[in-house]
């Protein structure tokens, strides 16, 4: 299989956003059946949904648009170093804590993406953006509710998230890895007149203030916690990747791979 | 020794075989007290009763009543309230309700007009 | 899904209660007149039991079914079959807490329902103590074991519990969506290349026997079942179901000129009745003793579930929580 990024940064940057979000939506649907209670095993199972269905929507635009193959082989017929998913998203599912402190940080920073797509030029595009701000506005309040909760729940709860936080932060630093074409892009006018895409840093530094003041307002010390201080996990976005993607993509493409030209 | 699987995600659980003399995994109230859900579809209609969630709160209840029953269909609202709540009618005293149909003053039914309109109106034409 | 299928009764069966003789014919003829028995009823002990342990055994086949086609979510071949299996198996999860929730209401707390299920006390059923080998695997149960579900559960949601009926009645509805989209992936397996078609056929010689075994063996007509139908806590015997759903999905299955591995199988046009081999019942209770091929897996993955998620349900539970029977 031979791939292709593309060169243009608007589609090789929902190519970026398509891949994390069908990487975090795999890992998600990895809880249905083993969830810590049925009724959360149920609403994370919608999540893991939203998000593979989100990653379809943009493929589908990069297939019609920017001339790409379909869907189904964009995504299940593609060499590792072609992904442009982040580390954090491709890391295995750990425990509750460490997915859920994952789901938050990631679904903060989508929350983010979708709102500054929404304010692109182009009418598909933007279209497609406030309609899925809508379902990760349901992803984000999730998140929160639970961070707070396990935060704030026991003793036992509250080290397993400050624990799981340490280890997800670095590699959620990592979802604003500068990439190719980056600085084009932010040049871009948007619907308002003013360019829409505010760039990596930008949108690295809106996300980490309100996270820090959302930890603060639940009681972490994150001062001490250190987070400020670390490095982010890089390599994702150039389609570098740790040892978890190719096992990852081994198994979402084992079926289709027996006959990639097969309807299935 | 974990139990070796066809299936790739089981084999990553590292599950051990349960033993034969497996003491009670769950404690008393381990899955939350229980909330009733109210479910209603579009603005107008009534909110009706359609089961219920375990949850530790009325929030995580709300959070987990619109993935339960707003999964499918049209839903426009949600009420969620502790089951502990509720105060339920005994059916044994359902009697009480049983001479309520027959109660024809209350019911629109039970008043028929017409014979004596029409009882009146012919007296009236025989009397001219 | 997954309609509870046969799980045969335990040596402990209620017999003939000496509760009062005028409370059980009011509760009889309740029955009898069609109307729904309601939580806080009253009811033979019997009735109560019997009921807790059928919908207690569906609401575990739930739970334990999602674990087979839950294999296969990771490697389903593209979009349209992925979202559809996820949506599918989470499905089989929302029913299972559906069906909790109606057993809950007789009296017995999901905390106690699990723990049964986990210990091997309580039975599920047998069919999902099989492995899903290969992708095929997820088509044909996908497709005919959710159709044998569905003849269980249309029979059962005309019984006599008022919760139970409830439930059902949701679950059937999603049942329509699961059954169409399991004939999908079936059809299009079956109409597609030889080696997706090679697929199917082995995971149709291979699944066979445990549907066949599905709806149990004959009934034999004790007394205790006698009790069971006047009471409509068992709805239909299990040949008629058998019969019901061999006649509605065999055709379906050889239209495709796919093959069943029983020479015997036919319908008898003079009587309507399909003709089969009888299964081998020594193998089903076997299986469902213990000795198949999945038992212990199943079980202790859902040990596992229960016990890794058990600091998040500690950490959220409060003193002064205030617990419930619930209505359903």
């Amino acid at each position: 299989m031979t791939f292709s990024i593309p060169s243009n940064p608007l589609p090789r940057y929902l190519l970026q956003i398509a891949d994390d979000q069908l990487v975090m939506g795999h890992r998600n649907s990895e809880w249905t059946g083993l969830g810590p209670i049925l009724e959360e095993d149920i609403a994370f199972s919608s999540i893991a949904q939203d998000q593979v269905g989100h990653s379809l929507a943009f493929y589908e635009i990069l297939h019609q648009t920017y001339g790409l193959d379909n869907p189904d082989q964009t995504a299940f017929n593609r060499p590792e170093n072609g992904m442009l998913s982040s580390w954090l998203v491709e890391q295995t599912i750990g425990d509750y804590a460490f997915s859920l402190v994952r789901h938050w940080c990631y679904d903060q920073a989508v929350a983010l993406r979708y709102e500054s797509l929404a304010q692109i030029q182009d009418s598909n595009l933007q279209a497609l953006a406030i309609k899925l701000r809508g379902e990760v506005k349901y992803h984000t309040f999730h998140a929160q509710t639970w961070m707070k909760s396990l935060l704030q729940g026991s003793e036992e709860s509250r080290l397993r998230m400050l624990s799981a936080l340490k280890e997800v932060w670095p590699l959620a630093l990592g979802m604003f890895e500068a990439w190719p074409g980056e600085t084009d892009l932010m040049r871009e006018p948007g619907s308002q007149g003013h360019p829409w895409y505010p760039g990596e840093k930008n949108l690295q530094d809106l996300w980490q203030t309100r996270a820090l003041e959302s930890l603060a307002s639940w009681g972490v010390e994150v001062e001490a916690l250190g987070l400020q201080r670390m490095e982010p996990v890089l390599g994702g976005r150039q389609g570098y990747h740790s040892e978890h993607l190719a096992p990852l993509l081994e198994e979402m493409t084992a079926v289709f791979r027996l006959d990639p030209q097969a309807e299935w | 020794m974990p139990i070796l699987s066809l299936d790739p995600r089981v084999n990553r659980l590292q599950a051990e075989e349960v033993p034969a003399d497996q003491a009670p995994v769950l404690v008393p109230g381990d899955h939350w007290p229980s909330y009733q859900v109210f479910h209603q579809r579009r603005r107008g209609e009534k909110h009706s009763s359609v089961g219920i969630v375990h949850a530790p709160s009325l929030e995580i209840a709300m959070a987990m009543a619109k993935e339960q029953f707003a999964r499918r269909g049209e839903t426009s609202n949600l009420w969620v309230v502790c089951t502990a709540d509720v105060l339920e009618m005994d059916y044994a005293d359902e009697d009480v309700f049983r001479t309520t149909p027959a109660k024809s003053y209350r019911d629109p039914a039970g008043y028929k007009v017409n014979d004596k309109i029409e009882a009146y109106k012919a007296q009236q034409t025989t009397l001219r | 899904m997954y309609g509870g299928g046969y799980v045969p009764a335990g040596a402990d069966e209620p017999k003939a209660s000496a509760e009062s003789p005028e409370l059980l014919a009011q509760f009889e003829a309740r029955i009898a007149r069609g109307e729904k028995i309601e939580p806080r009823d009253w009811m033979p002990a019997a009735y109560r039991k019997q009921l807790i342990r059928m919908i207690e055994q569906h609401a575990h086949s739930e739970i334990i079914g999602a674990l087979p086609e839950g294999t296969w979510i990771t490697r389903a071949p593209g979009f349209r079959r992925k979202l559809a299996l996820m949506a599918k198996v989470q499905d089989e999860v929302g029913h299972a807490q559906l069906l909790y929730s109606a057993a809950e209401t007789l009296g017995k707390s999901r905390e106690d329902m699990l723990n049964d299920l986990i210990n091997g006390k309580s039975k599920y059923s047998n069919v999902f103590n099989y492995p899903a080998e290969t992708w095929a695997d997820v088509a044909v149960i996908g497709f005919l074991i959710d159709a044998a579900a569905i003849v269980n559960q249309v029979a059962n949601s005309k019984g006599s519990y008022g919760p139970y009926c409830r439930a059902l009645e949701r679950i059937c509805y999603e049942e329509s969506f699961h059954l169409k989209q399991g004939h999908s992936v079936f059809v299009w397996l079956a109409t597609g290349t030889t080696m997706q078609r090679e697929m199917l056929q082995s995971a149709l010689n291979r699944w066979w026997e445990p549907i066949m075994h599905f709806f149990g063996p004959s009934d034999t007509m004790s007394q205790h079942t006698e009790t069971l139908m006047r009471w409509k806590v068992k709805m239909a015997s299990n040949d008629v179901m058998r019969q019901q759903f061999l006649n509605m999905y065999v055709p379906k299955i050889w239209e495709l000129g796919l093959s069943l591995p029983d020479p015997e199988l036919r319908k008898d046009e003079s009587t309507g009745q399909w003709l089969f081999t009888e299964p081998n019942w020594d193998t089903f209770f076997q299986v469902i003793n213990g000795n198949g091929p999945c038992n212990r897996e199943r079980l202790a993955v859902r040990k596992v579930a229960e016990e890794r998620g058990a600091w998040v349900r500690a950490a959220l539970r409060r003193a002064d929580a205030r617990y419930a029977t619930p209505l359903a």
